[in-house]
């Protein structure tokens, strides 16, 4: 019977890995910074072992979901601390 | 070793065209650097140019923490492939040059 789970890649998984590093790397907080790039870190490596396919593909699942949660927070975050540079860019629009 | 077979390769050819463009010295020498920090090896382990990350003790992880580590010191941006692409301390600072090459460009 065919699973309805779709495996992640090798690939996917270490691009996925890679792209909450970078969206970590956006928070201009050292504390917010740090903390999001060791979140990542040692989730990842916590899961390294785990070889239950649908365990693999829900972890990965939740990956995608942090990630997009992670951007939308880094660009809250850039619009609270910039609360002038918006106000400026939407008077010249 | 790798400046050996640089010469060997030239002399065979008769010309400069076909030397190898390796990436500088100090290049190397900072992924070195940046490579023994993240594996937690000892100052003095060896780790040269052809060192394979996954000989070092590396997981693909590691690798990833590696490539964004140099992202960060040589202030380029690797793309996905690329990155994926990283095996060695060569292949990393042949990356970082080519990167930083074009960025000055």
């Amino acid at each position: 019977m065919a699973s309805a789970l779709s495996e992640p890649s090798r690939a996917a998984i270490l691009s996925l890995f890679r792209s909450l590093l970078r969206t970590a790397r956006q928070f201009s907080d050292y504390n917010i910074r740090e903390y999001s790039k060791r979140r990542t870190i040692d989730g990842f490596r916590q899961n390294r072992e785990l070889s239950d396919l649908s365990l693999v593909s829900s972890a990965f699942s939740d990956g995608k979901s942090q990630l997009e949660v992670a951007r939308r927070q880094v660009w809250y975050h850039m619009a609270l601390l910039d609360v002038n540079h918006f106000q400026v860019v939407e008077f010249r629009a | 070793m790798a400046a050996a077979a640089g010469t060997s390769i030239s002399a065979l050819s008769g010309s400069r065209s076909l030397q190898l463009n390796q990436a500088k010295p100090e290049t190397v020498n900072k992924v070195c650097e940046i490579v023994k920090k993240q594996l937690a090896l000892p100052a003095d382990s060896a780790v040269t140019g052809e060192s394979k990350f996954a000989e070092l003790g590396a997981d693909s992880l590691d690798t990833v923490e590696i490539v964004m580590g140099l992202e960060e010191e040589f202030g380029i941006s690797v793309e996905e492939d690329s990155a994926q692409s990283i095996l060695t301390v060569q292949d990393a600072a042949d990356m970082i040059e080519k990167l930083a090459g074009e960025k000055s460009a």
